[in-house]
């Protein structure tokens, strides 16, 4: 099924500008493959080494998939992935 | 790229800034792409939810909310939805640096890696001298990540 992404603004440079993208896939985890395949700069930003990077998170509606079932997490037409990041820092 | 940011707002910036001394103040900048430009419309002031938990260094007990700050992921969705419903973006986020210079350091920049590089994310920092707001500064990461590049930074008069 198709599945809306939501891509950070800063992030949005790497997927050719979009703010949102539509993918093909039954779970968070076949959605991001599919969106890096499609947008390989994007997915160095998203990953290392097979897993999210620190300070970026994935959210199926308004949830943090690592609480839900983390990249096997089932997917459904209506709900929404949205890639967020946290940012941290200090003096 | 300039960063154009109206004067209410840095008011508001540096009014936080004091308020919430000797902690970090933190929040993200909601505005417009105007070109090459951004324009910063509203703030959305996050609470700064720092914990030693979030790993910047590798010895973060020795920190606290007077040198660190967080922005959780919770705070930027609630923000992306309230500022989409106004068609307007995260452009940028801002913090204090209490007793120190507007300058971001190396910990901002491990901290802004979830964000990304690259002009389209301003990155402010104001300075609070002994709770009195001083020096306010924007910068962008550059386009991989390894530096903060300043930006110049557009004061409106509205």
């Amino acid at each position: 099924m198709a599945i809306r992404v939501s891509i950070p603004t800063a992030l949005r440079q790497f997927a050719d500008g979009n703010g949102s993208l539509s993918v093909e896939a039954a779970t968070v985890g076949d959605a991001l493959q599919a969106l890096t395949a499609q947008h390989p700069d994007l997915g160095k930003q998203l990953m290392l080494d097979g897993q999210l990077r620190n300070f970026v998170n994935v959210y199926l509606n308004d949830d943090d998939v690592r609480y839900l079932q983390g990249m096997e997490t089932p997917i459904g037409e209506r709900d929404e992935i949205s890639i967020i990041p946290a940012i941290a820092g200090g003096k | 790229m300039a960063l154009a940011l109206p004067n209410d707002v840095l008011q508001a910036i540096r009014a936080q800034g004091a308020a919430e001394y000797p902690h970090e103040c933190c929040g993200l900048l909601l505005g417009v792409y105007e070109g090459h430009h951004k324009r910063v419309v509203d703030l959305w002031p996050v609470e700064n939810e720092w914990t030693a938990d979030i790993a910047l260094t590798e010895i973060e007990d020795a920190h606290s909310l007077r040198d660190r700050f967080y922005i959780p992921p919770k705070a930027y969705l609630r923000a992306d939805r309230a500022a989409r419903g106004r068609d307007l973006e995260i452009i940028g986020c801002y913090h204090s640096h209490p007793d120190d210079r507007a300058q971001l350091s190396e910990r901002d920049r491990i901290g802004a890696s979830g964000v990304g590089g690259g002009p389209s994310f301003s990155f402010v920092v104001v300075s609070v001298m002994d709770s009195v707001p001083g020096e306010l500064t924007s910068s962008l990461l550059s386009a991989d990540g390894s530096a903060w590049e300043p930006e110049p930074l557009d004061i409106k008069e509205i």
